[in-house]
C-alpha cells in the first residue's frame, strides 16, 4: 500500500479520509510506531491541519465581526439603555391595551374557571401527543411513538431503561415526567421533574411543569404551591412564563 | 421547551441547517443566517454575565463555529430548538471562560488542541504522534502560511473548516474532486518545505 503511494502525504491523508479499509488501517498504525520518520509526517498532518482551522476560525471571527457592524449597531451600553427605555415606553403603551382586553375578557368570560380547570384544559390541548421525528428509529423515538400509541407502560419502561444509562439528560426525566401523570402516579412525575429543576437550561420547563401536575393532583395544599410555583417561572424567567403569568392573574 | 411545547426544530431553523449540512456555496449563507438569528445572545452576556463586550463576542462567536463544525458534521440531531441547543453550547463556554480565567490556562494551546483529531489513532501511536505535535512552532506555522500563496491557503483553509474536496472544487471552480485533492496535497506539501526551512 505505501509503496503505492506517490507520498506520505497521500497515505496520510487517506487514512484520516477514513477511506483505509481495516488491514490498511492496522500497517499505518504500526508504522507510526516503527518508523520515525513516518510519524513526524502525521504529526505534521495533524499539526498543518490544526493551525490552519485556526486560521480559518480566525477569519470567520473577523467576519462575523463585519456581520454584526451591518446588521446592528455594536453595542453600546449607554445606547442600549436608551433603546431600553424607548421600548419600554412602547411596550408599557402596548402592555395597557393588552391588560385592558385581558381583564374584560377574564370578567366576562372566564371568571369561573379554576386552576384546578385551566390545567386540565391546558393538558388537554398539549399533551395528547408528543412530537416524533420522522424516519428515526432510536430509542427515544420508540418511547415517544408507544407514549402516542396510548401504551403509557411501555413508554415508561422504554425513557426509564434510557434514563438509567443517562441519569443527566433533562429531555428523559422531563418525559418520564410526562408518562407517570398518565398513568395516575403524580408523585413520581413531580419526582422526575424536580431532577432539572437547578440546571442551567436557557428553557427549564421543570417548574412550570411542577405546577401543571400540582394543579392536575389537586390534593390540599398543591394550589398553594403551584401559584408559588409559578410565581418563580415569572420572577425568573423561566420555560412558560407568559402562561403562568397569564394564570397568576387570573388566580 | 416545556413538556407541552414539542422539542421541534422551526421550519426556520430547519432551513439553516439544511444549508450549513450541505457544505458547498449554500453553507455560507446558512453560516450568516444562523449568526444574525441569535446574535442578541451577545447582549445577554453582556447583561446577564457582566461580561465586557469583547468577550461577549467572543463567547458567541466561538459558539457559532462550534456550533457550525457539529450541523455540518452531522452531530446536531435536532432533538431540541436549534436556540435551545446553541443556549447550551454558549452556557458552557461561558462557564469554560470562567474556568480558564480562574485557572489562567494558556489559551493558545487551549486553541490549538488536536485531540480530536487525534481520536482517530489507537493510543499507542497516539501518545507518539501528540509528543511530536507538542513540538510543533505553532508560530512559524503560521507564518509560513502567508507564504504558500493565497490560491494554496485559501483551499487549505477550506479543507481544515470541513469542506470535502467535491465542495472545494465547486466553490474554487475546479474541474473535478481529484483535480482539488492533487492540488491540495501539492499546497500542504509546500507548506512542510517552508515550515522544515527553519
Amino acid at each position: 500500500m505505501i509503496e503505492d503511494m506517490q507520498n506520505y502525504l497521500e497515505y496520510i491523508d487517506a487514512y484520516f479520509q477514513r477511506t483505509l479499509d481495516p488491514a490498511e488501517i492496522k500497517e499505518f498504525e504500526q508504522k507510526i510506531a516503527q518508523d520515525k520518520e513516518f510519524a513526524d509526517e502525521v504529526a505534521f498532518y495533524l499539526s498543518a491541519k490544526q493551525s490552519l482551522k485556526a486560521e480559518a476560525d480566525k477569519e470567520k471571527k473577523e467576519w462575523f465581526k463585519e456581520l454584526l457592524a451591518q446588521e446592528r449597531p455594536v453595542i453600546d451600553i449607554n445606547q442600549y439603555r436608551s433603546a431600553k427605555k424607548a421600548w419600554i415606553y412602547r411596550a408599557s403603551a402596548a402592555a395597557a391595551v393588552i391588560i385592558f382586553v385581558f381583564l374584560a375578557w377574564s370578567i366576562f368570560f372566564s371568571k369561573t374557571a379554576s386552576p384546578h380547570q385551566m390545567a386540565e384544559s391546558y393538558i388537554d390541548e398539549n399533551f395528547k401527543t408528543l412530537s416524533v421525528k420522522m424516519g428515526e428509529k432510536d430509542s427515544l423515538q420508540e418511547g415517544l411513538r408507544l407514549y402516542n400509541e396510548g401504551q403509557y407502560n411501555s413508554s415508561l419502561q422504554q425513557f426509564e431503561s434510557m434514563v438509567q444509562r443517562d441519569t443527566g439528560n433533562y429531555l428523559l426525566n422531563n418525559y418520564i415526567g410526562i408518562v407517570y401523570p398518565k398513568l395516575g402516579n403524580y408523585d413520581k412525575a413531580l419526582y422526575y421533574f424536580r431532577q432539572f429543576e437547578d440546571d442551567t437550561l436557557y428553557s427549564n420547563p421543570s417548574q412550570f411543569n411542577q405546577a401543571l401536575t400540582l394543579l392536575k393532583r389537586n390534593l390540599p395544599g398543591d394550589k398553594e404551591k403551584a401559584k408559588e410555583l409559578l410565581q418563580q417561572v415569572v420572577d425568573r424567567d423561566l420555560e412558560g412564563k407568559e402562561i403562568a403569568q397569564k394564570w397568576l392573574d387570573k388566580w | 421547551m416545556n413538556l407541552f411545547n414539542k422539542p421541534t426544530v422551526s421550519s426556520d431553523e430547519r432551513e439553516i441547517i439544511d444549508s450549513i449540512a450541505q457544505n458547498g456555496a449554500e453553507r455560507k449563507k446558512g453560516e450568516e443566517r444562523l449568526f444574525n438569528r441569535y446574535a442578541y445572545f451577545i447582549k445577554e452576556a453582556v447583561y446577564k454575565y457582566s461580561l465586557p463586550q469583547e468577550d461577549a463576542f467572543d463567547l458567541y462567536s466561538d459558539t457559532i463555529i462550534s456550533a457550525i463544525e457539529k450541523i455540518a458534521s452531522g452531530s446536531f440531531q435536532g432533538r431540541s430548538s436549534l436556540k435551545t441547543w446553541l443556549y447550551s453550547i454558549f452556557h458552557n463556554k461561558y462557564v469554560d471562560l470562567l474556568r480558564k480565567k480562574t485557572t489562567n490556562k494558556n489559551s493558545i494551546n487551549q486553541t490549538l488542541s488536536i485531540s480530536d483529531l487525534l481520536l482517530e489513532i489507537s493510543d499507542h501511536s497516539k501518545s507518539i504522534v501528540q509528543k511530536l505535535v507538542d513540538k510543533t512552532d505553532w508560530e512559524v506555522l503560521r507564518e509560513r502560511l502567508v507564504q504558500v500563496g493565497e490560491n494554496c491557503r485559501q483551499m487549505l483553509l477550506l479543507w481544515a473548516d470541513g469542506y470535502g474536496d467535491k465542495d472545494i472544487a465547486a466553490l474554487m471552480e475546479y474541474k473535478t474532486p481529484d483535480v482539488v485533492k492533487t492540488t491540495r496535497l501539492r499546497c500542504l506539501e509546500k507548506l512542510k518545505q517552508l515550515y522544515r526551512k527553519t
